[in-house]
């Protein structure tokens, strides 16, 4: 015969034992559905070399949804096309702001968001040169955008 | 001797009396797994065209449409980006058939999404989701939700333009809900960009996952039909009758102490079934024996109208997906953002809001619609289904839905390039690029 104590340690430890075995089967399940690996472009690649843009307007680049800035005295900068909001590639228009065709946002030249529903402005990336020449952009590190690359 | 054997092979399958007798014309429904969801009869007044629009019903029906031409598009569909738009080409231009099956899934897909509308708005107006119904409600709106989902995920399945966009505005909209939201949209994307895993997830879900579901709710929400005491009394029924009476209840043999009844000695004369033993009163409406005269078989009442229900949704489905084919863009081009972007028609008040503000338009008001939606049967404690005395509720019920209703139009048809406020006819016309 089972008393009240043993009863409510057994039955406590039972129903925690019950609930910690379904949390953590549902648990591995769920992370299961995350994969392991992403099959993605990579974050970081290169761009080409300098000498491939031209100066002024900037270069979109379609597959990596960057812009290529080339300026002749402050050097190069990259800034994303992907718009924070809902993931439109935006455009860059003659009056140098950036028009997202989903919602309207616009972005000023530096990025910040000037209209519409954005709720950030555009990312501004790293850019650096690799051993041979070419100039590679690293989409993980988000620099401000006065940051440019001399070369 | 073949007559012999013919027959009791016809009786093996079919034990029923013969259709002309009563007994035969229940036996008909109740001896059938699949006829056995209707009751043996029916009230006369609640087959009335104008009390359901048979709306429901026509729903189901079109659910069944969409997974037989969804089986058969499946014959040569493959879930893969590089492979899947070739096949929708396929389909569109070297399959016997292929572009009339296609849009028969297609039209009748944006037919459910309108029907189990339809049928919301006919049930909230007739006040069906009252006592003993709320909880056939809140099972109402999971299917509500679940048509959407498979309308939602079956969009992406043709990998072109306007479902590559669709599709990942409609997940970025997902991505703003808090905490959860850049999980799940990492769950349902397998990644972070809509690509080859998304592709997949959306097919899983829309082929395996949602379907069972939906149909496991269907189970659940036409079992309760019945168990809640069959269709609501059409309004027009209330008006002319009096008020309800309290139902007089007896227990047969020692009842409970709870159940404050008349008791009536057991006979012998009768076989008691567990239903007329237990103790304890009935919560659904059953039918009073003044009332019997009133009531016909279902068959072949209730059956007639429903086959004329069914083949008047087929013939309207056959007949749109004749004349008007799916769409099919472009091949999906990540690079490019057709401008404008718009998700699928039923997003599209939803993309509207989310244009003014993407935390609030995107995530707080769809979440408090859902809980309203959800919790419309528990909070309303009127009692009345009488549209006379149900003002306040219809009031606000009907500024809901043509809120609703008119940012659906305003994204449709007055959104332009830059999500611009546009006179409708340049869609018409074709004044975008």
């Amino acid at each position: 015969m089972m008393n009240r104590r043993a009863f409510l340690s057994w039955g406590t430890a039972g129903t925690a034992a019950l609930v910690s075995a379904v949390g953590v089967s549902c648990g591995a399940l769920l992370r299961f559905l995350v994969p392991s690996v992403f099959y993605e472009p990579p974050q970081s690649f290169k761009i080409g070399m300098p000498a491939d843009f031209s100066y002024g307007s900037p270069t979109l680049l379609p597959d990596e949804k960057i812009f290529v800035f080339r300026d002749r005295d402050k050097g190069f900068s990259v800034v994303s096309a992907v718009c924070p909001h809902l993931g439109c590639t935006v455009t860059h228009a003659a009056d140098q702001k950036f028009h997202c065709p989903c919602h309207g946002s616009i972005f000023n030249a530096n990025g910040t968001v000037q209209h519409g529903p954005s709720p950030r402005a555009l990312e501004w990336y790293e850019v650096a040169l690799a051993r041979d020449g070419q100039l590679v952009v690293n989409k993980d590190k988000v620099v401000p955008p006065a940051n440019r690359l001399m070369v | 001797m073949t007559m012999k054997l013919i027959r009791e092979i016809w009786q093996s399958i079919v034990r029923r009396d013969p259709l002309s007798t009563e007994k035969g014309k229940a036996e008909l429904v109740f001896l059938n797994v699949w006829l056995h969801i209707h009751p043996a009869k029916v009230k006369r007044e609640n087959l009335r065209f104008t009390h359901t629009f048979y709306l429901g019903f026509i729903t189901f029906f079109l659910f069944v449409i969409l997974v037989v031409t969804g089986i058969l598009l499946m014959c040569y569909y493959r879930p893969d980006p590089s492979l899947a738009y070739q096949d929708m080409k396929d389909l569109q231009f070297a399959v016997f058939m292929g572009p009339f099956l296609r849009a028969a899934h297609r039209w009748a897909a944006h037919g459910m999404v309108i029907c189990v509308f339809l049928h919301m708005l006919r049930v909230f107006y007739t006040g069906s989701y009252k006592r003993p119904r709320q909880f056939n409600w809140v099972v109402g709106v999971l299917l509500f939700l679940t048509t959407l989902g498979l309308s939602f995920t079956g969009y992406l399945l043709p990998w072109d333009q306007l479902a590559f966009w669709a599709i990942t505005v409609g997940t970025n909209i997902g991505g703003y809900a808090p905490v959860v939201g850049p999980m799940v949209r990492e769950i349902l994307l397998g990644g972070h960009t809509v690509g080859e895993a998304a592709l997949v997830r959306f097919y899983v879900l829309h082929v395996a996952v949602l379907p069972s579901f939906l149909i496991l709710l269907c189970v659940v929400h036409f079992w309760r039909i019945r168990k809640d005491g069959g269709l609501s009394r059409p309004l027009w029924k209330l008006k002319s009758a009096p008020p309800e009476p309290e139902p007089e209840l007896v227990t047969i043999g020692a009842p409970a102490a709870s159940a404050p009844l008349r008791m009536q000695a057991a006979s012998r004369e009768k076989t008691y079934g567990l239903m007329e033993v237990v103790t304890g009163k009935p919560i659904f409406e059953t039918i009073l024996p003044e009332e019997e005269e009133d009531s016909v078989f279902s068959y072949p009442y209730a059956f007639l109208r429903e086959s004329i229900a069914m083949l008047v949704t087929l013939i309207g489905v056959m007949a749109v997906s004749l004349v008007v084919h799916a769409p099919l863009e472009e091949l999906a081009n990540p690079a490019k953002t057709p401008n404008p972007a718009k998700a699928p028609w039923y997003f599209l008040g939803l993309q509207e809001l989310v244009s003014h503000s993407a935390f609030l338009g995107g995530v707080v008001a769809p979440a408090v619609m859902v809980l309203a939606l959800l919790a419309i049967p528990y909070l309303d404690r009127n009692p009345s289904r009488q549209l006379a005395k149900r003002k306040w509720i219809l009031a606000i019920f009907t500024v809901f839905v043509v809120a609703n209703v008119a940012l659906i139009i305003i994204g449709t048809f007055f959104r332009g390039p830059g999500w611009a406020l546009v006179p409708p006819w340049v869609h018409v016309a074709g004044g975008t690029e």
